[in-house]
């Protein structure tokens, strides 16, 4: 009787997750085909349908689509789908990775930047533009892969410094983190300091943004992310065991140690393969994970599935209005804003609205 | 009797000394018309410097700054230049000599150094060095901010640098030559038809950046007998969207060769296989062009040069 109780309400929950998920899912794709409306260059629905449709093998011998101008299409192609993109890649990165930092620290305020991954990433990226810009490698410029390797780098560098014998205590890992972080940012500061004239592409690039990303650079990043938030899945429940404290979790048999590293490895790689092609970009990687939790609990396996679509759609919207803004101000406006500056200008105030009508639950 | 000539020669004396120190006082504050105007200079910022003598010891905080006083034969008055000045001499060879001292980089030029330079003038620029030149004149330093919008902008800074540092001659040369070079330019070009120019600031998969109306290289562009693809953007440089760009289908692309350049160091194959940019006319008549940055980017006599050069980028059938 109990235990049918038991099963009822999980089985009733289970389904209302998939509810949620799949009208998730279904948000994302009408985000992505507005998106394919926003930009510059006003190019009609129908035209876009068009060159989207021509790409797709066989549909494409049903209609005609040769009244489409060849700059629409590169317009469309080559300019804006992959923003689109690498929008909902980027996004789902930067809030899946903040899901699982801030479960394995169980410290609201974790994110990429806590263990100096991000830092790393503008290390290697700073580096690269003074000393090997332009080099090729693999069609990928040195410049991201600088910027990945920095990444994975700087966490390996944290994880030892914070061993302590065979175990990593979260603390200790978040101070050497802490530490990293901020000295991987003064050699950042030196790298401008002797940079001379090529201060401003450093500075250009630690603004971060996404704005020119080419279909290359998403299919390199795509396997780390797609496979790596796949992988997180399978170790929600250690996360939700971890919430509860390391000694809980080991005595209900979860390995402790292997699990937080594994988390750990998965959530930097996750964050290295986006930060290398987008820079730094705030706000996303720490409220979002925040934002759904707020709305639909603290359970990480529903957490994470819908935190990482909710980061995709919200960064793709704030990477529209990036593009759309400016005709607020003028019609003819060719203005692109920089996108970390609106994740910021529209999350924080929707954030704090939603922290002070669910202050109570919250606290709980 | 004694008493009086002593009297009498002492008397000749004096009047004989005092004539000669009131004809060599005179004399030395000669010529009165140049000095005149150095009590009334007036920067790019408005602010009103006068001097009460032409400088001995001018200090250069821009490359700018540096090429618009060796240009007018200042430069045996310059004391210390920046690391990036490198125009019309070497100095840095210069600097390794000891024949000239360094006050640092340019976005925050060393106090220290300054200080111990003792100079009776600076020079600097606009944008990151207002922050240094505030503290400069709080510590009494008379400086001159060189911080052009326009051609005619330089121009008229490097004759007010004429008007500092008594070079007022050499400085009009200077102007009137580089202004027939500007119109010789403008007489060949006049009648031609205008391309559409796309000038290059930054471009990376993080953001692209060009320049709008409102930046003088888009002068230089109109100078030469081209238009800045963006020329109704009432903005200086800008973060710019790409799909903007292909959308207007520049005929011309221009990329500073060096400097603040380009994210990519965009070699000009490079450019050709950035996505989407092939439907332009620039890649598909191959008309891409590099240019000196330092020379389109300082804003000293040298963006004449800049001129002539994208003038024959532009139209190479008319030279």
């Amino acid at each position: 009787m109990n235990m049918d109780k038991v099963e009822n309400t999980f089985f009733q929950r289970a389904s209302r997750w998939k509810i949620i998920i799949l009208l998730l899912i279904l948000a994302l794709i009408i985000t992505v085909i507005i998106s394919l409306n926003m930009g510059f260059a006003p190019i009609p629905f129908s035209d876009i349908l068009g060159i989207i449709g021509k790409q797709i093998p066989f549909f494409d011998r049903l209609f005609d689509f040769s009244l489409v101008s060849p700059v629409n299409e590169a317009i469309v192609l080559e300019v804006r789908l992959p923003r689109i993109i690498a929008g909902v890649l980027i996004g789902a990165a930067l809030a899946a990775s903040g899901v699982l930092y801030q479960g394995v620290f169980k410290n609201p305020m974790a994110d990429s930047y806590v263990l100096g991954v991000s830092a790393g990433a503008a290390v290697g990226a700073s580096a690269s533009i003074l000393f090997g810009a332009g080099v090729m490698f693999f069609e990928l410029r040195l410049i991201q892969i600088a910027a990945f390797v920095g990444a994975v780098s700087a966490l390996f560098l944290v994880y030892n410094l914070a061993r302590v014998g065979s175990r990593v205590p979260v603390t200790t890992l978040l101070l050497c983190g802490i530490a990293v972080n901020f000295f991987l940012f003064a050699v950042v500061s030196v790298l401008e300091i002797i940079a001379a004239n090529r201060l401003h592409d450093i500075v250009f690039w630690l603004m971060g943004g996404y704005s020119n990303v080419y279909w290359q650079h998403i299919w390199a990043i795509l396997p780390f992310i797609v496979i790596g938030i796949a992988t997180a899945f399978f170790y929600v429940r250690d996360l939700n065991i971890l919430a509860m404290g390391e000694e809980t979790a080991h005595h209900l048999g979860v390995n402790v140690e292997r699990s937080k590293l594994i988390l750990l490895v998965l959530a930097s790689l996750i964050t290295a393969a986006a930060v290398s092609v987008c820079g730094l970009i705030g706000f996303v990687g720490l409220m979002i994970p925040h934002l759904t939790r707020l709305v639909i609990g603290p359970d990480h396996r529903i957490l994470l599935p819908t935190s990482t679509i909710v980061g995709a759609i919200f960064l793709v919207l704030c990477d529209d209005l990036a593009r759309v803004l400016s005709t607020f101000f003028g019609p003819m406006s060719t203005r692109d804003w920089p996108v970390g500056i609106i994740t910021m200008l529209c999350g924080a105030p929707f954030f704090i609205f939603l922290l002070k009508k669910k202050k109570r639950s919250y606290g709980t | 009797m004694n008493t009086k000539y002593l009297v009498a020669i002492v008397v000749i004396i004096v009047l004989i000394a005092s004539a000669t120190f009131i004809y060599v006082y005179y004399n030395n504050q000669a010529p009165t018309e140049g000095l005149e105007a150095l009590q009334h200079l007036v920067d790019d910022h408005e602010y009103k410097t006068s001097l009460t003598a032409y400088p001995e010891r001018i200090i250069s905080v821009a490359p700018s700054c540096t090429e618009i006083l060796f240009a007018i034969g200042a430069g045996d008055k310059v004391v210390g230049v920046t690391e990036y000045c490198d125009y019309p001499y070497d100095f840095a060879e210069w600097l390794a000599e000891g024949n000239m001292t360094s006050v640092g980089d340019f976005t925050t030029p060393n106090l220290e150094v300054i200080t111990s330079l003792d100079p009776d003038l600076i020079l600097a620029s606009g944008g990151v060095q207002t922050e240094s030149v505030d503290t400069l004149r709080t510590r009494g330093y008379k400086v001159l901010v060189l911080d052009p919008t326009s051609v005619d902008g330089i121009l008229r800074n490097i004759e007010l640098v004429g008007n500092a540092t008594g070079k007022r001659t050499e400085a009009t040369e200077l102007v009137n030559d580089l202004n027939n070079r500007i119109n010789a330019v403008g007489e060949k070009v006049g009648n031609a038809a205008k391309p559409k120019v796309y000038y290059e600031v930054y471009y990376e998969t993080t953001s692209s950046w060009t320049i709008g109306a409102l930046a003088w290289q888009s002068e230089l562009i109109e100078k030469a007998g081209g238009t800045n693809v963006f020329e109704d953007q009432q903005m200086d440089y800008y973060q710019y969207q790409v799909e903007a760009l292909i959308a207007r289908n520049p005929d011309i692309i221009v990329l500073p060769a060096s400097g603040m350049g380009t994210g990519e160091q965009a070699s000009l194959d490079a450019v050709k296989t950035r996505p989407g940019w092939d439907t332009t006319n620039a890649v598909q008549n191959d008309r891409i062009y590099q240019i000196n940055s330092n020379i389109i980017e300082r804003s000293g006599p040298r963006v004449v040069e800049a001129i002539e050069q994208l003038s024959e980028f532009f139209h190479p059938e008319l030279f």
